[in-house]
């Protein structure tokens, strides 16, 4: 059961309901709305880091899904599994990502890449050095920079949706369920 | 001068800010916004509280202050807190009148020569046309309250809710306020709005915030556009006029609100009589 109130767009605050105006904005707007001052500082926020920037989008779904499995947030794993989908990972891809158990690329790149969200999002405490020095010897300095904002970032989302409990969309869970995702 | 007393001072943005006292009260009556009654969450806020709002609203540069509820008088103090409020910004106090008897009319003492009106709801001449909307009794206690205020020198105003004024019932009132002791001008006529109980009951007038005045309105549950925003329905605060969940310091939702009237389009300020 969802923990709180997902607002709509007859619900919504004045101040919020621009974020309403294309029709169903998802629970996490839906949710946020009903504290319209944080939702108008989150919202851009959140689409700053997890929207297009520096990184490809593929490196940056790769970091939101494996590190959404790794805090096992459920919403976050099927959304952006579908997300990644369509930004061109392979339907084993994202399988790999989204499982429980460890994850493999073939990439030595993104394969340090997992290390280190592992590191940053599947444990807590300092990121031992040997992984340190492969993340850079993979990524400049502020690819890193960004790399570990958007693990932080992903973070916080997925606490926010698994405690209120936000639920899939029936499009989005008949769509992995297509692939054999579900 | 700040930009909300610039606001206020050049009539963009309406002078008052009200608070909800609390959301408890002692009768239920059919139109009633907040589903109020005796039994429902007082969501309250604490006289310091509004004292602060008081304060704060003052140093903004609004120019006065109203409180209304819930039935405010069910809160300990509340003649007092008015008092303070008054001193402060001259101050609308909205009652249901019925408590002012015993240490409660005593206590209103306090509001006597202050810049504080008490405004008391009266719907009909007729005690049964009123009694239907209000509840038992209700006609009997505030004919008896309004004169007794009136004797100790409270400057009481009385506030007609109604779908379709009568004219002959009108003047029956009219009439009858003159008789308890309130002039012409001090008697205020406003429709039903069609939210909190009305709703339900299908009364009232449909209304957006394009319809009614946007007066700052703080509560326990944040800041709302009008005095008719915070309303509940099915026990459920209707979130669709709220500005911000912060209220403290109030030039949050104060420069909230008025970034949205910046943003509204000329000629579109409300001319619904609903005060």
């Amino acid at each position: 059961m969802t923990a709180v109130p997902l607002l709509t767009a007859a619900s919504a605050p004045l101040t919020a309901r621009r974020y309403f105006g294309g029709g169903d904005p998802g629970p996490i707007v839906a949710a946020l709305a009903s504290v319209p001052e944080l939702l108008e500082v989150t919202l851009p926020f959140l689409s700053t880091i997890l929207g297009a920037s520096a990184l490809d989008a593929r490196t940056k779904e790769i970091v939101i899904v494996r590190t959404s499995a790794l805090q096992e947030c459920s919403y976050c794993v099927a959304a952006h599994s579908a997300v990644a989908l369509d930004t061109g990972l392979t339907v084993a891809e994202v399988r790999t990502l989204s499982g429980a158990g460890p994850a493999s690329l073939p990439d030595a790149d993104e394969a340090a890449l997992l290390a280190w969200i592992e590191a940053v999002a599947g444990a807590t405490g300092a990121v031992p050095d040997p992984v340190v020095l492969r993340l850079k010897s993979a990524y400049q300095d502020f690819e890193i920079v960004e790399l570990t904002l958007l693990i932080g970032a992903t973070m916080m989302l997925n606490r926010f949706c698994t405690a209120l409990s936000l639920p899939t969309s029936a499009e989005v869970a008949n769509r992995l369920a297509g692939v054999g995702l579900a | 001068m700040t930009a909300i007393a610039e606001a206020v001072d050049s009539g963009s943005l309406p002078g008052r800010v009200w608070m909800y006292s609390n959301y408890h009260c002692n009768l239920a009556c059919s139109y009633c916004l907040t589903e109020s009654a005796p039994g429902v969450t007082r969501r309250q806020l604490t006289s310091e509280r509004m004292i602060d709002i008081g304060r704060d609203a003052a140093d903004l540069g609004f120019t006065a202050l109203g409180v209304t509820g819930g039935e405010p008088f069910l809160l300990p103090d509340m003649a007092h807190t008015l008092a303070q409020l008054g001193s402060i910004l001259p101050t609308v106090g909205l009652t249901n009148g019925t408590l002012f008897t015993g240490r409660r009319l005593d206590a209103a003492q306090e509001l006597a020569g202050s810049d504080v009106a008490l405004q008391i709801s009266l719907d009909s001449a007729d005690p049964d046309v009123n009694d239907t909307a209000r509840g038992p009794d209700n006609f009997a206690k505030v004919v008896a309250a309004i004169p007794a205020l009136v004797e100790r020198g409270v400057t009481v105003r009385i506030a007609t809710t109604g779908e379709e004024p009568d004219p002959a019932a009108m003047s029956r009132l009219c009439a009858l306020h003159r008789d308890l002791g309130v002039p012409d001008e001090d008697h205020v006529v406003r429709p039903i709005i069609n939210r909190g109980r009305a709703a339900d009951a299908g009364m009232g007038v449909v209304v957006t915030e394009q319809d009614l005045p946007a007066e700052l309105t703080i509560t326990a549950d944040g800041a709302f556009w009008s005095p008719f925003g915070p309303t509940v329905v099915d026990g459920q605060l209707d979130t669709d006029l709220l500005l911000t969940r912060t209220t403290e310091p109030l030039r949050v939702p104060a420069q909230t609100l008025l970034g949205l009237l910046e943003g509204r389009p000329p000629g579109t300020a409300s001319t619904l009589n609903i005060l």
